[in-house]
């Protein structure tokens, strides 16, 4: 008898434990939530949902929703962005790889991936970049003991993530040095076992390609090591950007969420360049903490590696640009080279504000959040 | 109707296939219905996609590195031959290669590092008292959970996995064959052995292992899943080849018609493998399934 | 008349903490004898076959088979058990040339020597086919335990055991799971052993087979053996020193030791040979403790009655060299 009640006791409080525990993406209520007499609530705002995963540049919607810009939650207060655009906004934050997946199903309507990562969705459900929000400039290293240039990888294995922005990276670094790429064997390893098989020197693993914040602990503790090329090389080739379906963006409301997750991202990257410094530290802080909870010294090297596009106008300006299409058909072309994309079947068709592609990039968005100040 | 009454053969056979359909029009409908959305969908592949999975796992495929080199093969004029090295070159003969054969060498390991321990600690009291809570603990941690450390201490290569999936398996393997070896003997049997000449060796050889091999057998193929799941766990974060390889990339690049081709073959060989060590079982100890 | 002693217990006691079990046990067993050891339930038999056989040693006292004392079991005591007396895994024959794979054989040259191993086994196999026979199991080797009856099996254990030619086998009520025909028939079995002995003794030869058999049946200890040993708490003793012993405080010890008729197979089972004595065991050693306390030395006679030649069996034959 006294097991009995023994079992089921135990049994409740695992049970409970588990029950309990907020979603992510509910934010505190902090002292910027302006308290407003509107009787607006969200139960009658079309509701919209974004998946992003932790990346210095997307991590600011996270910040967003703690600081109050939105609620990040089904439901609930409304945010003060989410009143302004009259949308209500879904945060889901999750590992990249599963973003990309809800989102080529339909069950998220916007993510925040590259431009190289969004050619295969594109493919299956045609979509709009609304919004660039950083670029790659030293945030992908090639790191290597026992090694200073490039050319002493040739016929050596580098790890890292295959089909992603590292095998990008280092590819497009050998061939802008007039290196053949195909005599330099990638060899896929996750990025974190990667940093530890270096960092440990465990003995087949000599060379590594990963992102921050592996690349940066890697140097720090393993002493011998060394960078040997970085996407410093190649900037304006990985861009981060906030996507969209182009069936959300038909449904009602879907055009302001488009604008809202835009306007979102600038207001938080205007803290970040706040003229008050405490402010901007502290948001700097906070967008540390929802990156691998790195502390703040750490946070402004990666915020110089990866370049923000902070303000609509660079946004646009990107977009627009002539070089920027050069640079898409590099994309496509190296894509299909390392295998992203099939060989033997047509890749997505690219458009500049042109809904009729597959991959459309818009500055329709950002003109809409930068004119509604 | 009151419960266990015993239905004909033929309709056991007829309600399992049916079973098996449903799930299938089910899965078929949800496929319609994302493509009805996304007419270019890969996420929920139809019958078409998947038939475009298998192929592209068929096809062999080009060593890109020896082409680079200007090495080129001669196809054999035996085609007999020529079909075993085309083979050799698709997808699906790599990685299931890649993946079982890593399997099979780990559980070898695992098994016969588990198997002489085991043994040995439900004959020898004081080895037990030794080894007990060290494996009880190491096979309450989830292995999953471990994967880095087996990348720190056996590296990323083949040794790797073949550690992961041997160590994964012997805390619990280990532990139940103790029991066995512990419990499923009687006094009788043991003393019997010594008044019939036996020395020790032969005792826990002659006596105690054969009369627990059945168990052992049985243990073995409920750890073939928990080592399956180690195996493809570390082939997502570590290789070049592998099942759990290309499950993930695919992924990655959306393409689920490989994936769930992948997973349907992952899940017949489980199958098999399953129902070969029950066989197997039944081969080596015929007494056993006679005794019950 | 040559009396090898083949089992010498002497002034054996057990106790286990503050359970005494076993007090003072004293018991000689000649070569050739059928003893059968009874007693009531909870009385130490067992505890005793234990001591015998080497698994449970004796706190105090001395036992030893022909001369060599027992540290351990070892092939030279057989044992029948009530039960789990065969090995699953193996079949009928398998299970009787096992004994003698295990004693003459070691892993290494099984699996090294196989030129000389193999024919040596094929050997051991026909010898264990010849005493299943002898057993009346012709038909039955390449069973498993599992597919005979509870009488077979059992007289596969015992073919097992014998097959090892013993010094001393032991039978811990082997026929007591068994239905009353099948327990007459290994009864018989029992008994012809016993003639080989009678034979074996008259051309002057060792008599082969020493059995103590445990039983609850007092019909069947006295119908197979040719002495019978009770065990029981019934006693006191007043030794010269003074303070009265009593078997409830110290143990059980043997308040019977007298020799019983002797049957063969063909005679007819006439048990008014022995019912008086039975009957005197009856009421003496089993009855309840406290009811009738004898005196330890009542009824052990065995070799004063032997020393006057009163009684039948193995001890009293006399074989050529006797003449």
């Amino acid at each position: 008898m006294k097991n009995a009640i023994f079992g089921l006791v135990a049994m409740l409080a695992v049970f409970t434990a588990g029950c309990g525990g907020e979603p992510v993406g509910r934010p505190d209520q902090t002292t910027e939530v302006e308290t407003t007499t509107k009787t607006s609530s969200t139960s009658t705002m079309p509701a919209f949902s974004v998946a992003s995963s932790e990346y210095p540049s997307w991590s600011t919607l996270m910040v967003a929703a703690k600081a109050g810009l939105i609620n990040g939650s089904k439901g609930g207060k409304p945010g003060v962005l989410e009143k302004k655009w009259n949308v209500d906004v879904v945060l889901e934050v999750k590992d990249y790889d599963p973003c990309l997946a809800q989102f080529a199903t339909g069950a998220v309507d916007a993510v925040c991936m590259t431009n190289m990562d969004s050619l295969n969705p594109a493919l299956g459900r045609p979509c709009t970049a609304i919004c660039p929000t950083s670029t790659s400039v030293g945030a992908d290293k090639v790191i290597a003991v026992d090694a200073t240039k490039p050319e002493d990888l040739k016929g050596k294995k580098v790890y890292g993530l295959a089909k992603s922005v590292s095998q990008y990276s280092y590819y497009r670094e050998l061939e802008k040095r007039g290196l053949n790429p195909v005599e330099y064997p990638f060899e896929n390893l996750d990025p974190a076992a990667a940093a530890t098989a270096l960092q440990s020197g465990s003995g087949e693993v000599k060379a590594i390609c990963v992102w921050n914040p592996f690349a940066l602990q890697t140097l720090r503790t393993n002493t011998q090591s060394k960078m040997i090329c970085d996407s410093a090389e190649i900037p304006e080739e990985i861009i981060d950007m906030i996507v969209i379906g182009n069936d959300s963006l038909k449904k009602d409301g879907g055009e302001n969420f488009a604008a809202l997750l835009c306007d979102t991202y600038y207001e938080v990257c205007n803290r970040l360049n706040d003229t008050d410094k405490d402010r901007a530290d502290a948001t700097l802080t906070a967008l540390g903490e929802d990156f691998s909870k790195l502390p703040l010294d750490d946070m402004r090297i990666i915020v110089k590696e990866t370049r923000f596009y902070d303000t609509p106008q660079k946004g646009i300006t990107l977009f627009t640009s002539e070089s920027y299409k050069q640079t898409m058909e590099t994309v496509v072309l190296t894509c299909q080279k390392i295998e992203v994309l099939e060989k033997d079947k047509p890749a997505p068709t690219i458009g500049y504000n042109d809904p009729e592609k597959q991959l459309n990039f818009s500055t329709k968005y950002m003109e809409m959040a930068s004119e509604k100040k | 109707m009151r419960i266990k009454q015993p239905i004909k053969q033929r309709w056991k056979i007829i309600l399992g296939v049916i079973g098996v359909f449903i799930l299938l029009v089910i899965y078929s409908h949800l496929s319609y219905r994302q493509h009805v959305k996304n007419p270019t969908d890969t996420t929920m592949p139809n019958f078409s996609q998947l038939m475009d999975g298998i192929k592209m796992v068929t096809t062999p495929r080009e060593n890109a590195l020896q082409a680079a080199f200007g090495v080129v093969e001669e196809p054999s004029s035996n085609p007999i031959v020529r079909f075993w090295t085309q083979s050799w070159k698709t997808m699906i003969v790599q990685d299931a290669w890649a993946t079982y054969s890593r399997l099979v060498k780990g559980l070898v390991w695992g098994c016969v590092l588990s198997m002489i321990l085991g043994t040995l600690m439900g004959c020898f009291d004081g080895l037990a008292s030794f080894l007990l809570p060290t494996l009880s603990f190491l096979s309450k941690v989830p292995g999953t959970a471990m994967l880095a450390v087996f990348f720190v201490l056996a590296g990323t290569g083949e040794t790797m996995f073949i550690a992961m999936i041997g160590f994964g398996i012997l805390p619990t393997l280990t532990q139940s064959i103790y029991l066995s070896a512990r419990d499923d003997l009687h006094h009788e049997e043991i003393d019997k052995a010594y008044t019939l000449g036996a020395s020790n060796i032969e005792v826990i050889w002659e006596v105690v292992f054969p009369q627990i091999l059945p168990k052992i057998l049985d243990n073995i193929r409920l750890q073939l899943g928990p080592a399956m799941v180690f195996l493809i766990a570390a082939e997502m974060l570590v290789g070049q080849v592998g099942m759990g390889y290309q499950v993930r990339m695919q992924q990655r690049l959306l393409h689920m018609n490989v994936v769930y081709d992948y997973l349907f073959i992952l899940g017949a060989t489980g199958l098999l493998m399953d129902k070969g060590m029950l066989s197997f079982r039944q081969w080596w100890c015929p007494w056993f399934d006679r005794d019950r | 008349m040559s009396h090898k002693v083949i089992l010498n217990i002497e002034n054996v006691s057990q106790w286990f903490g503050k359970n005494r079990v076993l007090h003072d046990i004293n018991l000689k067993i000649v070569q050739g004898q059928f003893v059968a050891l009874v007693g009531p339930s909870g009385c130490g038999k067992s505890t005793l076959l234990r001591a015998i056989l080497g698994t449970e040693p004796p706190k105090e006292g001395i036992i030893e088979t022909d001369g060599v004392q027992v540290i351990g079991p070892n092939r030279n005591v057989g044992i029948v058990y009530q039960k789990y007396g065969l090995y699953r895994f193996l079949t009928v024959q398998e299970n009787v040339a096992f004994g003698p794979k295990l004693d003459k054989t070691q892993i290494y040259h099984r699996t090294c020597m196989p030129w000389h191993w193999l024919p040596l086994k094929k050997q051991q196999r026909e010898e264990a086919k010849a005493m299943l026979e002898k057993l009346r199991l012709k038909d039955s080797h390449d069973k498993y335990p599992s597919e005979l009856s509870g009488g077979m099996q059992q007289r596969v254990a015992i073919a097992q055991a014998l097959v090892m030619k013993p010094k001393l086998l032991l039978l811990d009520e082997p026929f007591g799971a068994l239905d009353e025909s099948t327990r007459e028939e290994l009864q018989m079995m029992l008994l012809r052993l016993y003639q080989e002995n009678l034979a074996a003794i008259k051309i002057g030869e060792e008599p082969p087979w020493t059995v103590i058999i445990i039983t609850h049946e007092l019909n069947e200890a006295f119908y197979v053996s040719d002495r019978v040993v009770g065990l029981s708490k019934n006693w006191r003793e007043m030794p010269k020193t003074g303070g009265m012993k009593r078997g409830e405080h110290f143990g059980a010890t043997k308040v019977w030791d007298k020799a019983a008729p002797t049957f063969r197979p063909d005679e007819p089972k006439d048990f008014s040979r022995f019912i008086p004595m039975r009957d005197e065991l009856k009421n003496s050693v089993l009855s309840e403790v406290g009811n009738v306390e004898l005196d330890r030395n009542a009824h052990v006679s065995f070799w004063d009655d032997l020393a006057n030649g009163v009684g039948t069996g193995v001890a009293f034959t006399k074989g050529p060299s006797d003449e």
